[in-house]
């Protein structure tokens, strides 16, 4: 028998007191659906349990945007309201906390609408965003909030009921709230996912080529592009964990250099619009072609943002270790599915991804940050050295770390 | 869909294009609550067929409330974020609409909560709430939003669907919906009310005195004292319809001058708990005794909020022609319980209320602004002319002006 209500706490206590770190006397801002009330509600009890001072609850309606879409006058629909940008301000300069709880309530809500007016309207992802990312002044964490309508879209053929607790059951397991200590199995997981990232750091490859089935891409890194895993840091050295789950180590690449061509092995949710079969070419490090089975006029519209929405903004390489991809299952949820195969993403990078200030400044710019999974066990990834020497990364979904080094 | 989508499509429209009344190229805000979606999203794409610029809808939760009341530090309790009170400044600057949907969310959600606390907690209400209100610069509505929780805690002896088809039946003869031409209803009910508004003005009294079974208050007018019925003009002149249902007409009182005990006549909600049996003294215009059965803590705490929330800032009349008391039933939201009885308000008072910029200046003002029902057929209302002569307006509900 499904007790969701014994999972939305253990959820939320997870994301608040490890993924977050919420820190007593602050500010804790939520953003949330209609459908997942019962995490949101558990997230502000165990907000507040740990000391918040106010708990900020934001709801973004995907049906209602299917209003805007569908019927606002074409000159308004990249017009975000001026609070809702100071509001994030407002959460940087209280050195706030920021949970965001995804998951897809209504898959298919912007069904039948031109997709080039949906990609406009990117809401709840703001304009700063990226910017108060950077400046590390929040600690944060978004996790997935099942609900039914996400059910339903994962698990179609499924009963209502049924495909509700399989959700759960699939999230339970990926946040590792099915271990003993979930917040232990974490810091191991994480431990495991930095040797590789070390690794990579210490290879201090001028370039990664990643090839496969209808993907054949290089992508250049700066001198200093450093590999994260897990774990982040605000400026003012407040631990959090910034998604949960994250099986992933990541960079950020030259944004000048990125050559090939790609092909996403999962589809991709972006602000309420479902981009299948993507294929994009890159040359000079810019997304010249953007082709899809479905919806490619959502995704060249986000790329047509600004100059840096067509550059790479992350890379990010995902083994078979980790809990999403053993599922098999498309979650139509982008912090799911890019945990379960090696990304790319056009748009804004983490300024972390860099070490040095000359690198930091180089890395890409951009109000659009998308993330589109190309990895699959079929993908090979090399490091290519300065001194143009190819190194086996990843094969069958396995690090290839050397013997020396063990994860 | 729901089987009453096309209820709420309908109830959108009247509050879109009457209530509010939205023009082209207008910023709609909307205040909405957990479980009030379908509504919601019919309002979001009537306003956008009515050519808005964008609805900013902002969702409030009564049970994320809960938790901050629970367990949130005390000296927390009265903090409100600041891009609220931002949003709503702009929402001004921008001269937008403004819709908001009633009802209570979570029935009882805050009976096992210190009601001290609850006190403290005014939201969605802000602090410059009023202050944008008496600017008169947005177009406004607020409107009933039937919800399955709401039903149940109205028709207790209904299973859920019934429960839930009753209000919506409820709100849809309030609101006029019903009729063949629900703005024309509302229209001719309007001119009713004015006429009746202009009747009271042209009287000029001094005071009104409410006397019935628990109850003789009399309650002083300031010389501009106007009565007024629930049209409203914007500062530019646009006419839009803040309450619907309306059944009252109202002004704003002396601030100084209530004298005399009243007793209310029906519960309400008052942030999220049940108020009943209420029992408010008055002295020299100020509450000096409140006693209820039921939640008399939270309304003590609102009343001491500040200076202005232990006087009147409101005095409404509402006769036996309206369709709300008639129902004989408590909705539990003051909106539609305000329109079934004569009522007063604690609080903050409305400056369209007087004519004279001296008597603005005088008139109450606070962060509160909470409606009493003090009104029923046995309730007689008189008016007090200077001279101390007693004159009769209302009889078993009916005008006698």
């Amino acid at each position: 028998m499904l007790d969701d209500a014994d999972l939305a706490r253990r959820l939320a206590e997870l994301v608040v007191g490890f993924g977050a770190n919420v820190q007593p006397g602050q500010v804790v801002a939520v953003t949330t659906a209609p459908g997942k009330e019962q995490v949101t509600r558990a997230v502000a009890k165990a907000a507040y349990e740990r000391g918040a001072r106010w708990v900020d609850v934001m709801s973004f309606d995907p049906w209602l945007k299917r209003a805007r879409v569908e019927l606002a006058p074409e000159d308004s629909l990249d017009f975000v309201p001026p609070w809702l940008v100071d509001r994030l301000e407002w959460l940087s300069r209280e050195r706030g906390a920021r949970i965001s709880l995804s998951g897809p309530t209504a898959l298919h809500a912007l069904d039948g609408l031109d997709p080039a007016r949906a990609g406009r309207d990117l809401l709840p992802y703001l304009p700063n965003t990226g910017a108060v990312v950077n400046r590390r002044t929040t600690n944060w964490c978004v996790a997935p909030a099942p609900s039914r309508g996400w059910a339903a879209a994962v698990y179609p053929e499924a009963a209502p009921d049924d495909a509700y607790e399989r959700l759960w059951r699939a999230v339970e397991h990926i946040c590792r709230l099915d271990a003993d200590d979930p917040e232990q199995a974490w810091r191991e997981r994480t431990a495991a996912v930095t040797v590789a990232a070390e690794w990579l750091d210490a290879c201090r490859f001028d370039a990664i080529h990643l090839h496969g089935p209808g993907t054949d891409l290089t992508v250049g890194l700066l001198p200093s592009s450093t590999w994260h895993a897990g774990g982040s840091e605000t400026a003012a050295g407040i631990p959090f964990f910034s998604n949960i789950p994250s099986e992933e180590t990541f960079t950020g690449p030259d944004p000048r250099r990125a050559e090939g061509v790609v092909t996403a092995t999962r589809p991709l949710h972006l602000h309420g619009s479902l981009i299948d079969g993507i294929r994009v070419e890159f040359r000079d490090g810019r997304a010249v072609r953007v082709d899809a089975d479905r919806g490619a006029d959502a995704l060249r519209a986000a790329a047509a943002k600004d100059d840096g929405a067509s550059r790479l903004g992350e890379l990010a390489l995902v083994d078979r270790a980790g809990r999403v991809g053993e599922q098999a299952t498309v979650f139509h949820d982008t912090l799911l599915d890019e945990n379960a195969a090696s990304h790319v993403a056009l748009g804004n990078a983490y300024l972390s991804s860099a070490a040095d200030e000359d690198d930091k400044r180089l890395l890409n710019r951009s109000g659009i940050h998308v993330d589109f999974m190309i990895g699959s066990p079929e993908l090979a990834v090399d490091g290519i050295t300065r001194g143009g020497e190819r190194v086996p990364v990843m094969r069958d979904g396995a690090w290839l770390l050397p013997d020396t080094i063990s994860a | 869909m729901s089987a009453h989508a096309d209820r709420a499509r309908r109830l959108a429209e009247l509050a879109v294009r009457f209530g509010a009344n939205v023009q082209p190229a207008q910023v709609v805000a909307v205040t909405s609550y957990v479980g009030k979606e379908e509504l919601t999203r019919a309002i979001a794409r009537v306003a956008y067929e009515a050519g808005a610029r964008w609805v900013d809808v902002v969702v409030m939760d009564d049970l994320v409330k809960r938790e901050r009341l629970a367990l949130a530090p005390e000296d927390s309790l009265e903090f409100v974020p600041p891009w609220m009170s931002e949003r709503l400044r702009w929402l001004s600057d921008e001269r937008a609409a403004r819709i908001t949907l009633s009802g209570p969310q979570a029935p009882g959600a805050f009976d096992d909560v210190d009601p001290a606390r609850a006190g403290r907690d005014l939201l969605p209400w802000l602090p410059e709430s009023s202050e944008v209100i008496n600017a008169r610069t947005t177009n406004w509505t607020i409107v009933p939003g039937p919800t399955v929780e709401w039903a149940r805690a109205v028709y207790a002896d209904a299973a859920p669907d019934e429960a839930l088809d009753r209000l919506w039946a409820a709100v849809e003869h309030m609101c006029r919906l019903d009729a063949d031409d629900p703005v024309a209803a509302w229209t001719e009910r309007m001119d009713e009310l004015a006429g009746a508004a202009r009747r009271l003005t042209e009287r000029r009294f001094d005071a009104i005195r409410l006397h019935g079974p628990g109850t003789d208050l009399t309650i002083g007018l300031l010389p501009s004292s106007e009565w007024q019925a629930a049209d409203f003009e914007r500062c530019d002149g646009l006419v839009h319809h803040p309450n619907l249902p309306t059944e009252e007409v109202f002004t704003t009182p002396d601030p100084q001058r209530a004298d005399g005990v009243v007793t209310m006549t029906m519960p309400r909600e008052l942030y999220g708990a049940i108020v009943d049996g209420i029992r408010i003294e008055f002295s020299g215009g100020r509450a000096v005794r409140i006693d209820a059965e039921r939640g008399a803590e939270t309304l003590r705490a609102a009343a001491s909020k500040d200076d202005g929330a232990s006087r009147l800032g409101e005095l409404a009349l509402v006769d036996g022609g309206g369709r709300i008391g008639p129902l004989e039933t408590v909705f539990l939201d003051t909106l539609i319980d305000e329109n079934a009885a004569s009522h007063i308000a604690l609080g903050s008072g409305l400056a369209m209320g007087l004519s004279d910029p001296a008597d603005v200046e005088r008139m109450a003002t606070s962060e509160i602004h909470v409606d009493l029902m003090v009104g029923s057929p046995d309730v007689d209302v008189d008016g007090v002319t200077a001279t101390g002569e007693r004159v009769p307006v209302l009889r078993r509900g009916a005008w006698q002006v």
